[in-house]
């Protein structure tokens, strides 16, 4: 028989590498935030759209590293012509202003949380959640008071998103986006953070006991879109 | 001894899988029945040592056969459209069940021995 601590020693090792798969499983499980449902093909299909997903950041990044290369061959071969050099900041000009180009800068970030009230405390708990319209009310007062660039949970705003009610999560540029909500805008920070004046939409978030938070930075970094703008029917008039 | 081995590597196992970097969930379901069957190993081994018949070369080569076969089978299944990981669920938990009965009457035995010679000790001093 072999003696008792070769035996210990392989059953901790085994141990060992059990509760390393488990914490591993229990971890990826919990980071795809799938939801076990009692129903198999419901399952199955939560299990799909997930690999998909996977699928594609895999191929988005691949995509980033393309147009990174892409960046620079076309910074090399710019590189002693004045006339292409102009072509090529007015190009990065255009991506910076409808959103395909990452931008950083001063500005606030904006933090719109659910009421940590008793649902039963007050006669309308409609009013504790943050909707749409109350993103879309903050959007648009961001944009009154002079930001350049705006995101919502890290989802760029461009001039084709828009911003729809979707039951508990909203949807912008077709993703969806659940509360809390941060929302960032590159601007004036003085001028933005006008928007918590008395009577201000904000104003009337905090009446709601909606968890309302705006803060000044003098840097913030906002990521460009990750979608495709598609404009087929348009066409510019000479 | 063969227990504290037992906790020493559930501890460590646990302490280096809260920082272990997470798989992908395409690989998720494998590692899961991988899982099961290491589990399934596990009880064996222990199962053995108290019955005093454990095998190191037995012990290995189950440990590893077991899990690969599983995940091998759950690929196969994947393919074929047929959920085979179910199979192999059941095997290995049905076998946990016996390797844990195996494990449980050994301690219950040991117990109750004692409890008798207990009470034969205290009948002779009475006596």
């Amino acid at each position: 028989m072999t003696n008792k601590k070769t035996i210990s020693i392989v059953l901790g090792l085994m141990c060992f590498a059990l509760t390393l798969g488990i914490c591993i499983q229990v971890r990826t499980v919990k980071s795809s935030n799938s939801t076990v449902s009692q129903n198999y093909e419901e399952n199955n299909l939560r299990a799909e759209v997930l690999k998909y997903k996977e699928k594609y950041d895999n191929k988005y990044k691949e995509l980033e590293k393309a147009e990174n290369e892409l960046e620079k061959e076309r910074e090399n071969s710019t590189k002693n012509n004045t006339e292409l050099e102009k072509k090529e900041s007015e190009i990065k000009e255009g991506n910076k202003i409808i959103g395909l180009a990452e931008v950083t800068g001063p500005g606030v970030i904006i933090t719109l949380s659910d009421s940590k009230k008793d649902v039963n405390s007050v006669l309308n708990a409609s009013s504790l959640l943050v909707h749409d319209v109350d993103v879309l009310s903050v959007i648009n007062e961001l944009k009154n008071a002079g930001a350049e660039a705006i995101s919502i949970n890290d989802q760029r705003l461009v001039p084709t998103s828009g911003i729809i009610c979707g039951g508990n999560i909203i949807d912008i540029n077709g993703e969806k986006v659940g509360a809390p909500f941060v929302i960032k805008a590159v601007g004036l920070p003085e001028q933005l953070s006008g928007l918590s004046r008395p009577g201000g939409y904000l104003q009337r978030l905090k009446e709601d006991s909606v968890g309302v938070e705006l803060k000044k930075y003098n840097s913030i970094t906002i990521p460009k879109y990750t979608g495709v703008i598609s404009y087929k029917y348009s066409e510019v008039v000479d | 001894m063969i227990f504290i081995a037992i906790l020493i590597g559930c501890i460590l196992g646990v302490i280096l899988g809260m920082y272990a970097p997470i798989i992908s969930y395409t690989y998720s379901s494998y590692l899961a029945i991988a899982v099961i069957a290491a589990l399934d190993s596990v009880f064996g081994g222990i199962a053995s040592v108290v019955n005093k018949r454990f095998d190191m070369k037995i012990f290995i080569s189950g440990f590893f056969g077991n899990a690969i076969l599983a995940i091998l089978l759950t690929v196969l299944g994947q393919k074929l459209n047929v959920d085979i990981y179910l199979a192999a669920i059941v095997v290995f938990v049905g076998r946990m069940f016996v390797n844990l009965a195996i494990i449980r009457r050994y301690y219950v035995d040991k117990w109750s021995n004692k409890i008798n010679e207990v009470k034969k000790i205290k009948k002779e001093i009475e006596k």
